[in-house]
């Protein structure tokens, strides 16, 4: 996956590239709009993360001219300012996502990927298996190691998020929004809460634990490396 | 008039103005009159002339005797001038006195018969009368009198000169009053300008005393007094919400540094390493928090949070909450109960939040093995939710504080969990706002009630949220 990031704080900038290199992306970093409208009509990015505010031409221009060019490819917007307006302006202009600063990078990370997995849902699967934890889409079962285990509708839909994104660091808004529909700032008490409920029944009876917490950033399932 | 002129000048202008207008036209009735007076007079003097002339006639028996005799009777009387004419015949005219050609026309023109002229030095009035004497049968005649009026003429001079004097200095006296007048009269509004003048930011408790001011001003004063108020608290507000602000930002930022510098101080394994980053951005998390739920609360005072009006089952969106929170609740021990049916237009997203705030915030002083409730109740003028929990009693002289920014009532209780910035309630009270809804408290004996009340009409444009 190549990714292009037009973002002109240097710091911001250095640390996005590294982030999604780490996270198994090709990153390209440019820091003005022109570079950046440059390095998109040239490379052949999956995505652009543009910061609205650039010196020369900002994000909406590049944006405007990226679309005019029928340049398709999805853009995440990032920005200081948070008017509605904006937002709306974004949206129009053919933005797929919209973050305000402050925001954390795991959040930047689960959403682009997000935006790259949509449309491509060509086989559709209907039994997600991580290690030995198996979860039937179909049947609404959960089986580990052979044993059948029962989960409300509600744990389901965490296990459920967690096992399709697996390997990814999801944060506790992402997984409020997603499987609460609580898509603000809320109580993130309710997302430990519910996962410690999760772990107890998925986890807590087996000697390999598939969910982790990585701290300060949020939980992930995965399989253990041998 | 220009608005820029003072009110001293132009009422002082306006009082001159009307002063000389009522002056002038005082004057000027006065001189007319006067003048009309001695017109009368004259008139009746030259027909008294003209009727002693025709006596003198009756009595004479020639021309010379006729000549003789007005000249004896003329004599006495100076300043008057006579012609008596028979056709074109002139037969007695006073010696050195040439009259207008045209007498007798001038006459019939003139105002109450009495013809005025002027010559170099002299001013006259006169008149011509035809007379018939019973005698002579032939041509009728002619008297002609004038009198010489350099003596009204001077009188009436002399007046109008005193007139416009005087009405000049009465306009310059009066106009002097009025400005002295208007000088007096607006004194109250100088008192008041420095009055307002003593008043700054660091001063805003200072008041106009109303009372001390005439009745038309005084009620500007206390409508100066009420914004004055206003604006007191609303800075008072702004003042410790920075203050707070600062503090709240202080604490984090001071912890982070604190943090970072320790452990940088010496080598510490990976381990150690990992656990200090984790730690930091839990805390830049909740620094993020708190920015943006400032901005968000900032966007509300602004009018900015724009709430997209649909209809919202509220019964829907509190069952999706008590979903959420479910977990929560059954870990303490907490029952949540719904009732209650109500429609709200408004923005589901937000209204979720405020809803939202108040279960989490519930939750959190609830007691193990007691219920949170949630009841809803809908009619045609509007929506009523209530949250009521069991729980510690909160002091009824908190309770207004509750929705302020940043407010604990339990001041000890420091950041034990991530939500406890203290913004949830004011942001509850911003959506509220937003809906053109009320918020409120109760606190009774074990039982604490948050009401939120949704008027439904709609809402429409940008809205002001920071009324109380």
């Amino acid at each position: 996956m190549k990714i292009l990031i037009v973002e002109d704080e240097i710091k911001t900038g250095e640390y996005l590239r590294q982030g999604f290199r780490e996270a198994g992306f090709n990153a390209d970093l440019v820091r003005t709009g022109v570079d950046g409208l440059h390095m998109a009509q040239e490379g052949d990015h999956d995505l652009i993360i543009l910061d609205v505010m650039l010196p020369g031409m900002d994000g909406w221009q590049v944006l405007k001219s990226l679309r005019r060019n029928g340049q398709e490819m999805p853009v995440l917007f990032l920005t200081a300012k948070d008017h509605v307006d904006d937002r709306i302006k974004g949206l129009e202009l053919g933005a797929d996502d919209y973050l305000v600063k402050p925001f954390s990078f795991a959040e930047l990370l689960a959403r682009v990927r997000t935006i790259l997995r949509r449309g491509r849902n060509g086989t559709e699967v209907t039994v997600l298996q991580v290690a030995d934890l198996e979860l039937d889409l179909l049947r609404r079962r959960i089986i580990r190691s052979g044993k059948r285990i029962d989960l409300t509708a509600k744990e389901f839909g965490l296990l459920e998020l967690l096992m399709r994104r697996q390997g990814e660091i999801l944060p506790r808004s992402l997984i409020a929004s997603q499987v609460w529909g609580m898509n603000f700032d809320s109580d993130s008490n309710v997302v430990e809460v519910a996962m410690r409920r999760l772990r107890a029944k998925i986890d807590d009876a087996y000697d390999t634990k598939l969910i982790q917490t990585v701290r300060g950033m949020g939980y992930v399932l995965e399989a253990p490396e041998v | 008039m220009n608005s820029r002129y003072s009110l001293t000048t132009r009422l002082t202008a306006f009082f001159t103005v009307a002063s000389a207008f009522v002056l002038v036209g005082l004057g000027s009735l006065v001189a007319i009159s006067i003048d009309r007076h001695f017109v009368e007079l004259d008139r009746d003097a030259l027909r008294d002339k003209i009727h002693l002339t025709r006596e003198v006639m009756g009595k004479a028996t020639s021309p010379q005797d006729l000549k003789t005799r007005l000249d004896d009777v003329l004599h006495s009387h100076e300043g008057l001038f006579v012609n008596v004419l028979r056709g074109q015949e002139s037969l007695y005219s006073t010696p050195d006195f040439q009259f207008p050609g045209n007498m007798v026309e001038l006459t019939l023109r003139a105002r109450l018969g009495v013809a005025s002229w002027q010559t170099q030095k002299h001013a006259y009035r006169g008149m011509a009368q035809s007379v018939s004497m019973p005698d002579a049968s032939e041509m009728p005649l002619q008297i002609w009198v004038a009198l010489d009026i350099a003596h009204h003429k001077h009188f009436m001079y002399s007046l109008i000169q005193a007139l416009v004097a005087y009405v000049a200095l009465a306009t310059l006296v009066a106009g002097a009053l009025g400005w002295w007048a208007a000088k007096n009269g607006l004194a109250p509004l100088r008192t008041m300008r420095t009055r307002a003048m003593a008043i700054t930011a660091q001063r805003l408790d200072e008041r106009i005393p109303s009372h001390a001011f005439p009745i038309e001003m005084a009620d500007l004063a206390t409508t100066l007094n009420e914004m004055l108020r206003r604006l007191k608290e609303e800075f008072d507000r702004l003042s410790e919400f920075s203050s707070d602000l600062a503090h709240e930002l202080r604490t984090p930022i001071n912890n982070l540094m604190t943090q970072t510098q320790v452990t940088l101080s010496q080598a510490r394994t990976t381990a150690e390493y990992q656990d200090i980053l984790a730690s930091n951005a839990e805390e830049y998390q909740r620094l993020a928090r708190m920015v943006a739920d400032m901005l968000f609360l900032a966007k509300a005072d602004h009018g900015l949070i724009l709430p997209s009006t649909e209809r919202i089952a509220v019964h829907d969106e509190a069952s999706a909450l008590f979903e959420f929170y479910e977990a929560l609740a059954e870990e303490k021990q907490v029952h949540l109960r719904l009732s209650g049916e109500g429609d709200v237009c408004g923005d589901r997203l937000m209204l979720r939040r405020a809803l939202s705030n108040l279960l989490s915030n519930a939750i959190r002083y609830t007691p193990p093995g007691e219920q949170i409730a949630v009841e809803i109740q809908g009619d045609v003028h509007g929506t009523t939710v209530n949250v009521i929990n069991q729980g510690p009693s909160i002091d009824a002289q908190l309770l207004p504080r509750l929705f302020d920014r940043f407010f604990r009532a339990d001041k000890s209780r420091k950041q034990l969990d991530s939500d406890g910035a203290g913004l949830g309630l004011s942001i509850t009270q911003a959506i509220v706002h937003a809906h053109r809804g009320r918020i409120s408290v109760s606190s009774i004996s074990g039982t604490t009630c948050f009401s939120m009340y949704f008027p439904s009409t709609k809402i429409v444009g940008k809205l002001p949220t920071t009324d109380a």
